[in-house]
């Protein structure tokens, strides 16, 4: 109790003069205020998530919410995990079998989109950076503009085409269509990124006698690696998020679809609901905690071209 | 030494096709995936294409625009969704910023509280639009029990059967998201700003707000366009967070254009209509970024 008093002040006062300026105290406490009212509208939504997940269905019919539940249970995480529906008040969806197999889903498709976009968006970028051509700057115009075609104004032509192929309701069909908002994403950022390397070491190499694509791999890669991680997770971020190609190119088959399908069904169970929803926020908000600082950087560099 | 191709406009012919080469892969691809589908969208809207979709059916000309155009439905759908992309816009930009500059303090937790601003931005948007749809539900919501203790209502309120306040609920769902992300954005932007700028200025005299309006907000100006346009071609191309929470009801109260072209396209397949309104909707989010742009920088031309 005494150390914490005695500390708390300190780190306090450290913080404010590293600002420049001693803080009143006034301004101190209208910041911890903004600070609360910052938390609160942040964690608000989530903690009802999160105690919704914890609770049962007669917890959660009580008014008012209980925002600090008397009791927890993880009877929705078990039954969502296990898929076994039937006597939890699951009605007539059998999300639980599917959750897994879906995560799994959006897990593979994430995965080899990043694989595949920073493969091919790296090589672009890179050309684009370092050896401009006539054109040049009519594409990365484009790939600018591309980012406001609505997906739903192009999604007609890819289910005929996903149909006639036999790749509808396969993760073909939405590691093909992802490409669509993906790799412009990807382009943009890994452009910007190489734009921000120094050039030295590379024309070191090219006069020790290396080629062009040796200079790529053994130089530039490696000096890359941060931002093809930031672009990597941007990438995931955004397969794993997408909802509306998925929706109609696939049965249910990656988390989005699912959760919304599972939502309009008539007799659902929200608790489970919730700890499915739960289950699904985790990776890519750990993901993009983990890597925050490369994420940020990567996000506005890319953002702001 | 002769001028290194790296560093100097003295690329060669071959340096030039190595770049087009290393680029091409992903040219053709976007080609096929972006050109080949936004031209088919195009050929649908203007024709008069069977519910099958199997063929384009008979050649109508601007018939199904002038459909669209003369529609009330439309209208009212865009209505919905101008009134949508002004909430979201204004609401999103403007606490967005105010984050930024609140965690633009130091205070003790600063760090924790910069964690907590990936959170709602890392969640997929029709999560977004699932927590929210229960957080205000009429029956187990959490908004309803917080106004219940706060003493604003007396009983549980169905926010998302109101048709007065489904729209509302929608966008502040959707700008529970962009904040973050406009925070995020707006912060690195900050983090930029030298710090004996400021120091500077208030040795000078100048106050708080002063040093706001005439140091922070000039520098912010690029991230604040950069963020107020993507805003803009966020919010008119949204449908997660409305499909999830009201599916466009009740009635036709939420019903923004991109839920309204998914209807036509998959609930009733007028694919002829609903490629126009897709058509139309791709100008408007384009023309939307352009105007956004020419405003914010001709507003950043005068003297701040």
């Amino acid at each position: 109790m005494t150390a914490l008093a005695s500390t708390a002040p300190r780190r306090l006062s450290k913080a404010a003069t590293a600002s420049g300026r001693q803080r009143s105290l006034v301004a101190s406490c209208v910041i911890y205020l903004c600070v609360a009212v910052f938390a609160i509208w942040i964690l608000l939504p989530v903690w009802y998530l999160v105690v919704s997940s914890l609770i049962t269905p007669a917890q959660l019919g009580v008014k008012p919410f209980p925002m600090m539940p008397g009791s927890i249970t993880f009877d929705n995480y078990l039954s969502v995990l296990t898929g076994s529906t039937g006597s939890k008040g699951f009605g007539s969806t059998d999300i639980g079998a599917r959750l897994l197999p879906a995560i799994g889903q959006s897990f593979f498709v994430s995965s080899v989109l990043v694989v595949l976009n920073l493969t091919i968006a790296g090589l672009a970028a890179y050309g684009l950076s370092r050896y401009p051509f006539r054109g040049s700057r009519l594409f990365e115009l484009s790939i600018i503009i591309s980012r406001v075609v609505p997906a739903i104004a192009i999604i007609g032509p890819f289910f005929v085409a996903f149909r006639v192929t036999g790749i509808l309701n396969t993760p073909w069909a939405l590691i093909i269509s992802y490409n669509v908002f993906t790799l412009p994403l990807a382009i943009m950022i890994l452009k910007n990124y190489f734009d921000q390397l120094p050039r030295e070491i590379e024309e070191a190499a090219k006069i020790d006698g290396a080629s062009r694509l040796q200079t790529l791999w053994i130089i530039v890669v490696p000096l890359a690696r941060p931002g093809l991680v930031a672009a990597g997770v941007l990438i995931f971020l955004e397969a794993w998020s997408e909802f509306f190609y998925s929706l109609v190119l696939t049965n249910q088959l990656t988390v989005p679809p699912l959760l919304a399908g599972f939502q309009s069904v008539q007799q659902f169970n929200w608790n489970a609901l919730a700890a499915a929803t739960v289950m699904s926020m985790i990776p890519p908000v750990v993901l993009v905690i983990i890597f925050q600082r490369h994420v940020v950087g990567a996000l506005t560099a890319g953002a702001v071209k | 030494m002769a001028a290194s191709p790296l560093s100097s406009n003295a690329l060669t012919r071959d340096d030039r096709r190595f770049g087009f080469r290393l680029t091409a892969p992903a040219g053709i691809l976007l080609a096929v995936l972006l050109l080949v589908p936004t031209t088919l969208t195009i050929l649908y809207s203007l024709h008069d294409v069977p519910a099958n979709g199997r063929s384009l059916g008979p050649f109508v000309g601007l018939e199904n625009y002038t459909i669209v155009l003369g529609s009330s439905v439309f209208w009212r759908s865009a209505w919905v969704t101008f009134l949508f992309s002004v909430g979201f816009v204004v609401l999103s930009t403007l606490i967005g910023l105010a984050m930024a500059l609140l965690l633009n303090q130091p205070f003790i937790g600063r760090g924790l509280a910069r964690a907590l601003l990936i959170i709602p931005w890392a969640t997929p948007w029709l999560m977004i639009g699932i927590l929210w749809k229960w957080f205000a539900d009429g029956s187990v919501g959490g908004l309803n029990a917080v106004l219940l203790m706060l003493g604003a209502t007396t009983d549980y309120h169905d926010f998302l059967s109101d048709p007065n306040s489904a729209l509302a609920i929608t966008i502040v769902a959707a700008v529970w998201r962009q904040a973050s992300f406009a925070g995020i954005l707006l912060l690195a932007g900050l983090q930029t700003l030298p710090g004996d700028l400021n120091e500077a200025a208030s040795l000078d005299g100048a106050n708080l707000w002063q040093r706001f309006r005439n140091i922070t907000l000039p520098w912010l100006r690029p991230a604040l366009v950069t963020v107020t346009v993507l805003n803009v071609i966020y919010a008119f191309l949204q449908f997660d967070v409305i499909f999830a929470m009201t599916q466009g009801g009740p009635g036709d109260a939420t019903q923004v254009l991109s839920i309204l072209i998914y209807r036509q396209l998959f609930g009733v397949t007028q694919i002829g209509l609903g490629s126009a309104l897709a058509v139309i909707l791709g100008f408007v989010a384009l023309a939307g970024g352009l105007i956004t742009v020419k405003l914010l920088y001709a507003r950043g031309s005068q003297p701040a």
